[in-house]
């Protein structure tokens, strides 16, 4: 890794924590909550950075990145004593493809209005690509997350348990 | 289950109440599907009791059975309010379901408790205004927007976000209140178009209304696909699907106004 990229990962990095931060807080979570969040979607996030200007697809990165979150986010449970998904989901709200499912939509409305037979199919592959995007992208994040969920169901569900 | 001597075996009815109450703030306060029920059977056993739960989005339905006589049983639907993610409570009540569990409380503490946990302040409305606002700001950031970009994405968001916070308090419905969001922020971001502001005003208007898209709802939604309770996960996810399509309405109505052609 060079130095350049090094910059750009921290860069990165520092963003999507302040992002995190944000969007965490509209769900209210408690204030040790916020702060793993943030560290996770760091980490999360920048990873997913690397990946994809190493040339991995945006879908194969997103999957990797939040497979870490969910390890990390079982560590983090049982050391602060909150179900895992109270700071994981928040930390992955920066790689939600926010812009890909709107885009769709959009995509859609130029469609219906458009009189011209050559752009149909210009919006059509709009559409498609975008909401296919946003479809696998949204998959990876929460089977990702959940990996650890799904293989280690017993200690993930209690780590709320105090005695 | 730990037997206490000093436990009074509460009524079915009480149970039934309490347990319906903590499932459908579950419900509001956006837990997915699999740890409502896991929460709720987990105090049921302690109190002797089984149960069926069905979730819905509006409703929830529930059958409670005494594990001794199979003929002492209820069925009770209760309406949940409108979904207001609070991990707070998502969090407090599954403590809550553990230390039923272990014996640690009684029924009279675990019903205190409920009132306690759902009564508690959310994080001031002012401070959430402003993180949002700088969310917003950094994600345009991450979209390698230039300075102008990002300072201009900043009030937009501040001002979408007063609005949909106003509007949330005087029950608009939510449809409205996502479309008019959306309109105002990305109308605001759009000025970058008229007075020429910064290299990137594409980036500006596209990262402008990304504070409104409903991730906890959507992660939700595929969680539960994939665990099996699909009819709740589609629900759940209509529901949020919805909600894009009225930030898209929103941004298009803007985007019309500027004479935007494409985003």
């Amino acid at each position: 890794m060079t130095s350049e990229m090094f910059r750009l990962v921290i860069f990165d990095a520092i963003l999507a924590a302040v992002a995190a931060i944000g969007f965490a807080v509209i769900s209210n979570p408690s204030r040790k909550a916020i702060f793993v969040s943030a560290l996770l979607a760091a980490i999360g996030h920048s990873l997913r950075f690397f990946l994809i200007k190493s040339g991995l697809d945006i879908t194969l990165a997103t999957f990797v990145a939040a497979t870490a979150i969910g390890l990390l986010s079982v560590a983090f449970a049982r050391i602060i004593h909150c179900p895992a998904e109270v700071f994981s989901f928040p930390s992955l709200l920066p790689m939600i493809p926010g812009m890909f499912a709107y885009r769709t939509i959009l995509s859609l409305i130029k469609f219906m209005q458009n009189t011209d037979s050559k752009l149909d199919q210009v919006f059509i592959m709009d559409f498609f690509h975008n909401g296919m995007t946003a479809m696998f992208i949204l998959f990876a994040l929460v089977v990702g997350v959940s990996l650890p969920l799904l293989l280690f169901p017993k200690s993930s569900f209690s780590v709320t348990r105090k005695y | 289950m730990i037997p206490n001597p000093e436990l009074k075996e509460p009524d079915i009815h009480e149970v039934a109440d309490l347990l319906t109450e903590v499932a459908s703030t579950l419900m509001t306060s956006g837990a997915h599907t699999s740890r409502i029920s896991q929460n709720v059977s987990r105090m049921a056993e302690t109190y002797g009791y089984q149960v069926g739960l069905s979730v819905f989005q509006l409703s929830i339905m529930m059958t409670i059975t005494s594990l001794e006589n199979s003929h002492e049983r209820i069925t009770l639907i209760k309406k949940t309010d409108p979904l207001l993610i609070n991990y707070t409570i998502v969090s407090d009540l599954s403590a809550l379901s553990w230390d039923t569990f272990d014996g640690k409380i009684t029924f009279e503490d675990a019903r205190e408790l409920y009132q306690q946990i759902t009564t508690k302040k959310r994080i001031s409305r002012w401070a959430v205004l402003l993180l949002v606002s700088f969310a917003n700001a950094a994600f345009c950031g991450l979209f390698h927007g230039d300075i102008y970009a990002i300072s201009l994405v900043l009030f937009a968001t501040m001002a979408g976000f007063l609005i949909r916070q106003e509007m949330i308090k005087k029950h608009i419905n939510h449809l409205v209140v996502y479309t008019t969001s959306a309109f105002v922020a990305s109308l605001l971001a759009g000025m970058a178009y008229v007075y020429n502001i910064g290299a990137t005003p594409d980036i500006a208007l596209a990262s402008s209304v990304l504070y409104l898209i409903p991730g906890v709802p959507l992660i939700n939604s595929i969680l539960d696909i994939i665990q099996g309770h699909i009819l709740t996960g589609m629900a759940r996810l209509v529901n949020a699907i919805s909600l894009i399509v009225c930030i898209s309405i929103g941004l298009f109505s803007s985007m019309l106004i500027l004479g935007l052609e494409k985003l």
